[in-house]
């Protein structure tokens, strides 16, 4: 069985998760409040409209219960590889006989499959019951929305794994990684819809791998695309996909080139 | 070609950070770091057959580990040619290491928060190891190593030299062909050492387990390996057996001589002679270099002439010769 030692990573830390249980409700409690907030901003801006430049207040909330919420599944560690790298113990894993590559997805995966569980479907629950939230277009849009949902963690994983890789080089990538989480922030969507964006900045991010991640899933759900334009979206995401992983797997074979094992 | 474990003209340098101490120095290094050139390893070569237990041994520093991490597939080499079973470890990592263990004593491949039986069940499923070998390496090693009363403790609570035996024991589980002890007896104490040191031997002897091992420790190699190979800084210096480094560097004996009475002894042709204990002359040492003085006629002369009670001949200690091998005393 080729996939066995990678089921083993992912359901070690899918159970790993169960230990920690005040810091997983508190986790959740986190995700609601950041619903909450911009949900409150964004009631505030809109000053009882029905709707801003075409967008309605319930696709607002519908967005950010769905982008905070996902973000909250696409939690990545960026420090899996930095941290081994740190403290030598990256030799430990380059003595298995197992992708490291593979085996960080693995891991990340048993802890996203985690998330969507315990996480995400009672935050999802909390919000519907106190926002409201548009219910879904049509079956097959929402099955279009979790195909892409899964690209955009794509997308979102191999960027985190080139960030990883540059601690090779780094160690210390604190500051890469703050950089990264701040672009993917503001350009992403999760804290303004990208509908609010002025059209150049719109334009100009459509070049960039960011909205890929969260805004396009939101897109689909609320059924803004046809299915020919999820068509586009989906192949774009998985271009970006290729294209990050690419340049992750150069970074990574040159570092593992020139691994200094620290310590002994 | 066709050996076991082939190194050809390997070596490997790091690039080191050199920084002046105190603020200076830290403002220096941030807008101008100088970078020192460090050869861990100066072009060695040696092979290896299978089976073979070999002692690697060196001062801190002198390129053991590097080595070591170089053979695991760890650490690409910058030049040379390494070949281990027929792979070359840095590019064909994830196949060849299936077929390798390595105990790093000073890292631990456990699972910290985990009971060590968790840990081993990982690496069952990593090394995609049959359910009846790993019950039976599982049920021989712990035996062994006498290692049931732990087995179902955190990791975190364990002794060192409990960590050690469950380090050893999850690098051996999938039944490698080759294995790597990078200095598997430090911190632990004498009799943990032993149980180590047989368990080791008993693994080369019975399932013909090829072995290399780096430690400090010379009681390690004495009581496992027969051939032994030397470096340091970064050069092989020795390569041969346990016995054939007596011959090599260990040249000089000592003759410690009792007499019935005080003496006062001729002076010998290049033989150094010292009195012992006080300076009645009641006991006496003679060193001299083995191949400039035949043993058997020194011993006569001193027993034809004088009055010998008792005669005591000493070879030096192995880790006196590795001491003047170190300080390049030796040559």
């Amino acid at each position: 069985m080729f996939l066995k030692p990678y089921f083993a990573f992912a359901k070690k830390s899918f159970l790993g998760r169960s230990a920690y249980r005040f810091d997983h409700f508190m986790s959740i409690l986190n995700t609601c409040l950041q619903i909450f907030i911009f949900w409150g901003i964004y009631q505030a801006l809109y000053g009882g409209r029905s709707e801003v430049d075409g967008i309605t207040m319930t696709m607002v909330s519908t967005s950010f219960i769905l982008s905070m919420g996902l973000k909250a599944v696409f939690y990545v560690d960026d420090y899996f590889l930095p941290s081994k790298v740190w403290d030598g113990s990256i030799a430990n894993e380059f003595l298995r006989p197992v992708s490291f590559r593979g085996r960080m997805l693995a891991e990340n995966i048993g802890n996203a499959i985690f998330n969507v569980i315990f996480h995400f479907l009672p935050a999802l629950l909390i919000s519907v019951l106190l926002i409201g939230i548009c219910p879904p277009e049509s079956a097959g849009m929402t099955v279009c929305f979790l195909f892409s949902t899964i690209l955009g963690y794509g997308v979102l994983w191999t960027i985190s794994f080139a960030v990883q890789a540059a601690a090779f080089w780094a160690i210390n990538i604190w500051s890469l990684a703050t950089l990264k989480d701040v672009l993917i922030n503001i350009f992403s969507g999760t804290m303004i819809p990208l509908w609010f964006m002025p059209e150049w900045i719109y334009e100009a991010l459509k070049i960039t791998p960011f909205p890929y991640i969260y805004f396009t899933p939101v897109q689909i759900y609320l059924g803004q695309l046809s299915y020919t334009e999820i068509a586009q979206q989906c192949m774009l995401q998985l271009i970006w996909i290729l294209l990050i992983y690419l340049l992750g797997t150069l970074l990574f074979k040159k570092g593992q080139k020139k691994l200094v094992v620290q310590g002994g | 070609m066709g050996c076991f474990i082939d190194v050809r003209n390997v070596s490997k340098t790091f690039r080191v950070n050199k920084r002046a101490a105190g603020v200076a120095g830290m403002v220096a290094n941030l807008v101008a770091p100088k970078y020192e050139k460090k050869q861990a390893v100066k072009d060695i070569s040696f092979s290896i057959e299978r089976g073979e237990m070999v002692g690697f041994i060196g001062p801190n520093g002198a390129g053991k580990s590097t080595t070591i991490k170089m053979l695991s597939g760890i650490l690409y080499p910058d030049e040379g040619r390494l070949m281990v079973n027929g792979y070359i470890p840095y590019k064909q990592r994830k196949e060849y290491v299936g077929s390798i263990g390595v105990v790093f004593g000073q890292k631990s491949q456990l699972q910290w928060d985990l009971p060590v039986i968790d840990s081993f069940e990982l690496l069952k499923a990593i090394y995609r190891v049959p359910e009846e070998t790993y019950r039976k390496n599982l049920s021989r090693f712990t035996d062994m190593l006498d290692m049931e009363s732990f087995l179902n403790q955190p990791v975190r609570q364990l002794s060192l030299g409990q960590r050690m035996r469950a380090d050893i024991v999850a690098a051996l589980l999938h039944s490698p062909e080759i294995v790597f002890f990078d200095e598997p007896t430090i911190g632990v104490d004498v009799v943990g050492k032993e149980t180590i040191r047989d368990f080791i031997r008993e693994l080369n002897e019975e399932d013909g387990v090829t072995m290399i091992f780096t430690t400090h420790d010379m009681q390690d190699i004495e009581k496992t390996c027969k051939r032994l190979i030397i470096i340091d800084e970064g050069s092989k210096v020795y390569d041969g057996s346990l016995f054939g480094i007596r011959e090599k560097y260990g040249t000089t004996r000592q003759l410690d001589v009792e007499f019935g009475s005080p003496c006062q002894v001729e002076p010998i042709n290049k033989v150094e002679i010292r009195k012992l204990d006080d300076l009645s002359g009641r006991r006496q040492r003679f060193t001299f270099e083995n191949k400039e003085v035949q043993i058997n006629e020194l011993m006569n002369y001193l027993l034809a002439h004088y009055d010998v009670r008792d005669i005591n001949i000493s070879e030096p200690e192995i880790e006196g010769i590795i001491r003047k091998i170190y300080n390049g005393e030796a040559s």
